[in-house]
């Protein structure tokens, strides 16, 4: 059986993926020991010597979407992920977003585990500033989301039907978004993963977590990298500058130009 | 009334100005029976002309009515013609099969069910209806679901019930914030804080908790959830999501499928 990681990578106006991607994948061999494949239409050999495999896709944009960071609207390349089940080349896959940083072998636990399909339920701000209940929750009835951040699947039939799922809520999303009274217009893979993960599971909501919450770094927020798994964030609470650092500790950095700029700085 | 069966479901609908609870008693009657058709249901009402072969027993009440309906709870503990009883709030709906909470209850004198859940069967967090039993200090108690054996614990419960609804005028004295009128809730709160929580509500069990669709209750924005939420029959599904237990749904005149 095989075992590795999967990364989506579509370059945008604004941030390169492909790079963010390839620095992840040095991280991800180095803490958790495992190949890692590249979905992307980067052809460029170059930029894809960091990767075991490489599966090329076209890029399919699920909307534009303002980014505090960046303070502008980009498009965002976020709707092919549904396909990963198809795409993917391991029989056990570590589905990770270019913005998640490994810094340790935490995620090894999920991969030891026996349940075909693994996410998280929730994720928290690492400065406790905000209570993430707008981010854990979508819709206007507080439905709880998933996040597709992270996903550990397994060739199987219940991981089969939860991408098919996505897909299906995918190609109508308007009716999905209807029915959830979700506002706005934009497609989010946590939310057709959401959606998904409630019908397969008879709408019980009885979903198998990966068992921690995610770590999340705001947009808003400034991270710096200290050294290879230290990372320091300075950000605003109340009117103070604060500043907070960790080693050792998987994040998601929301903000991808922050991230952008530490993975430009290292190169 | 004397035994009749040895146990089964009470439920009380009295009709308030243009509420039908009995109408409600009715639904919560086929919705038990859907999932347990041998069932024994016992209706406890004020009205005469009811005509439903839902119920087992049509049982009146024994004693005069007061003003305050909710002032006449203390008599479903006469007025049950069961040795076990589940006594159930008429504007309530099963969604599932409920012969479990027999097994948890027979070992048990009294159990008042203690917490409420929301539609996605997450423990319910607002304490907006809650404000006066926070105050006081008093056990989260719904009496939407009741159970209670005969015996000496029961008899002593309900007695004192009738006691702090016909003495309201003195026992609101004993609450900080008290309500003008009586609630069931309250005096029950009342009654099981001063008989002691540990002898009639088992607060470490997770189940039975009604899932409670009141406005503050879960994340809506009108007063009327059946307006504003999608819902679907058979099975119920609230917002998607499938409910189980008892929905207790507030809006009286909602008629599930």
């Amino acid at each position: 059986m095989t075992t590795g990681a999967l990364i989506f990578a579509f370059n945008n106006e604004h941030t390169d993926y492909v790079g963010m991607a390839a620095w992840s994948a040095d991280r991800i061999r180095r803490y958790l020991d495992i190949p890692v494949a590249v979905i992307t239409d980067c052809t460029d050999p170059s930029q894809l010597n960091k990767f075991d495999q490489i599966i090329l896709s076209d890029p399919v944009s699920g909307g534009t979407r303002y980014f505090d960071d960046y303070k502008e609207t980009v498009t965002w390349y976020n709707a092919g992920r549904t396909d990963a089940y198809s795409l993917t080349p391991w029989d056990q896959t570590l589905l990770l977003d270019a913005d998640y940083v490994v810094c340790s072998n935490e995620l090894k636990c999920v991969l030891d585990l026996p349940q075909d399909f693994m996410c998280h339920r929730l994720a928290w701000d690492i400065t406790s500033i905000t209570d993430f209940s707008g981010l854990n929750y979508f819709g206007q009835h507080k439905m709880p989301m998933w996040w597709a951040t992270v996903m550990m699947f397994r060739r199987s039939n219940m991981s089969q039907y939860i991408f098919d799922c996505m897909a299906m809520i995918k190609n109508n999303w308007k009716h999905y978004k209807d029915l959830y009274h979700i506002t706005g217009s934009h497609y989010r893979n946590d939310y057709a993963l959401s959606i998904a993960l409630g019908i397969v599971s008879g709408h019980t909501l009885k979903v198998d977590n990966i068992p921690w919450m995610l770590a999340s770094v705001l947009p808003e927020h400034e991270i710096t990298q200290v050294d290879e798994d230290h990372f320091e964030i300075n950000y605003q609470d109340q009117g103070k500058m604060k500043r907070m650092s960790w080693h050792g500790m998987d994040f998601h950095a929301m903000g991808k130009k922050h991230l952008g700029d530490i993975i430009a700085s290292a190169v | 009334m004397p035994v009749q069966s040895e146990r089964g479901y009470l439920i009380v609908a009295q009709n308030i100005g243009t509420v039908d609870y009995v109408g409600c008693a009715i639904q919560l009657a086929q919705s038990i029976r859907h999932f347990h058709p041998d069932a024994q249901i016992a209706l406890l009402t004020d009205s005469t002309t009811v005509q439903s072969d839902q119920f087992d027993y049509h049982v009146n009440f024994t004693h005069p009515l007061g003003d305050n309906p909710y002032a006449n709870d203390w008599q479903v503990f006469g007025a049950s013609p069961f040795r076990q009883t589940i006594k159930l709030e008429a504007d309530m709906i099963i969604a599932s099969e409920i012969d479990h909470w027999w097994t948890m209850f027979e070992h048990r004198d009294v159990v008042i069910s203690t917490g409420a859940r929301d539609f996605y069967d997450q423990p319910a967090t607002s304490r907006f209806y809650r404000k006066v039993f926070d105050t006081n200090n008093l056990p989260d108690v719904y009496n939407a679901i009741t159970y209670w054996r005969l015996s000496e614990t029961a008899q002593e419960f309900f007695q004192l019930v009738r006691r702090i609804f016909e003495c309201w005028a003195e026992y609101r004295t004993l609450l900080k914030f008290p309500d003008e009128v009586s609630s069931t809730d309250l005096v029950y709160a009342m009654a099981a804080h001063i008989i002691g929580p540990e002898r009639v509500t088992m607060p470490f069990a997770t189940y039975p908790r009604i899932v409670h669709m009141k406005r503050y209750m879960i994340p809506i924005h009108s007063q009327d959830w059946t307006k504003e939420l999608t819902w679907e029959s058979n099975p119920l599904r609230i917002n998607t999501v499938a409910q189980w237990g008892a929905v207790h749904y507030h809006v009286k005149d909602w008629r599930h499928d």
